[in-house]
């Protein structure tokens, strides 16, 4: 890989959308020129600066609810029952994933999906078993809140999933995982840790971070937010 | 469906860069989109819907979508700051001594608002939406490596509004 090539592709890797064997090139280019490294730096600040300043516009309230109006009024109409499916199928895959998952295992009492993605408040609870899942994982959660900031989301983590909420623990670019944690956790979102997992690995409680709960077993917590609290569930 | 309106507006308003133009291509989207929901058979409606927002910012404004962008040109073109060719490449030029992170918010989000649209609109979906580079692909409608091509450069022109800008209210 040379200067040029590295141009061309340091923002696919700043983004993971470079492959592994890719990604080894560029680092290694890295390491051996200055120049390059010293513009990686540069691009890193301004996807930083990005990432902190960019501004999200929400919509205007009264532009929600006369669209919320024109979808009510057209839902009255024959292709009511097809706009349905389409509203359910077209919420954030997440959340027609879940609720599929909901409508599916859950007893028929519970609501169906459209009337899960309707609700006001969404209750998801994501299961994270792997550590190759955590970055995905936070995104979806981030993601989730930034559409629905009232949603009551739990993060259980278990197995290898656990390592990321361990002090110090850090992603595969060398960044500490807890500031993430902790602007989701101010955010509302709880993190609770398998304690069988940790005494099965032989890992101590106090290892864990503050932010994160322990409970008995991942698995149960998991069951008991789904049939007891209504929480559908995703697994990355 | 409703949880989309924000991110519908959000790369609305970031198209048209103002709240009205942004609330008539959102209400026409959210038409079209219940117009043609027979038609849509994909599993990720977040990114078709954005998909017929963004077309209806670029019919609002009368143009085709990437209207304004000569896909040709695209890495020919030098931009400022960047050395020529034949010297030692275009990432030797001197470093830059401004410190771009302490660029404040006004001045960044008014330094993406005057970036061409074909970047500002990959900037704000990978950005504040943060699809991938294939959902960009789709919604652009263009082949995953103009959207990478565009990302890079869109974040080259970027960086160098906002260190031009911050020269330009601090000067040295």
């Amino acid at each position: 890989m040379n200067c040029q090539d590295l141009q061309r592709l340091v923002h696919a890797y700043l983004d993971y959308e470079l492959d592994l064997m890719t990604s080894l090139d560029l680092e290694a280019h890295l390491n051996e020129c200055s120049a390059c490294r010293a513009r990686h730096a540069e691009m890193r600040a301004l996807r930083d600066l990005e990432a902190r300043q960019l501004r999200f516009h929400a919509a205007p309230a009264p532009l929600k609810a006369r669209i919320a109006r024109n979808m009510r009024a057209a839902c009255g109409n024959d292709d009511a029952r097809r706009w349905r499916a389409w509203r359910a199928a077209t919420a954030v895959s997440v959340l027609a994933l879940a609720a599929l998952l909901a409508w599916v295992v859950l007893p028929r009492t519970l609501p169906g999906p459209h009337q899960v993605v309707a609700q006001s408040q969404e209750k998801m609870v994501y299961h994270i078993a792997n550590s190759e899942d955590v970055a995905t994982a936070l995104r979806n959660v981030a993601n989730l809140l930034e559409i629905s900031p009232d949603a009551r989301i739990v993060v259980v983590a278990n197995n290898q999933g656990v390592d990321f909420l361990l002090r110090g623990a850090r992603d595969r670019d060398g960044t500490p995982y807890e500031p993430a944690v902790s602007r989701l956790k101010v955010r509302g979102v709880d993190f609770r840790v398998c304690n069988n997992t940790l005494a099965r690995r032989r890992i101590d409680s106090s290892q864990v971070i503050p932010e994160a709960k322990l409970v008995p077993s991942g698995i149960a917590e998991i069951s008991r937010l789904q049939t007891r609290e209504g929480y559908a569930y995703m697994k990355l | 469906m409703m949880p989309h309106v924000d991110a519908a507006y959000n790369l609305a308003w970031w198209l048209v860069r103002n709240r009205a133009d942004a609330e008539d291509a959102v209400q026409e989207a959210f038409l079209r989109a219940y117009k043609f929901f027979g038609s849509f058979r994909g599993d990720d409606g977040r990114a078709w819907l954005l998909a017929i927002v963004r077309n209806a910012c670029y019919a609002l404004r009368g143009q085709a979508p990437g209207a304004g962008v000569n896909e040709e040109f695209d890495e020919q073109v030098h931009l400022p700051g960047m050395v020529a060719e034949g010297s030692n490449g275009p990432f030797c030029r001197n470093p830059e001594d401004i410190a771009i992170q302490h660029a404040d918010r006004e001045l960044v989000n008014r330094a993406i608002e005057e970036l061409p649209v074909v970047f500002r609109e990959v900037l704000v979906m990978r950005e504040i939406e943060e699809l991938s580079y294939k959902e960009i692909a789709r919604i652009v409608d263009v082949p995953l490596g103009t959207v990478m091509s565009r990302l890079a450069r869109g974040r080259r022109l970027l960086h160098e509004a906002i260190v031009a800008r911050m020269k330009k209210e601090s000067p040295k």
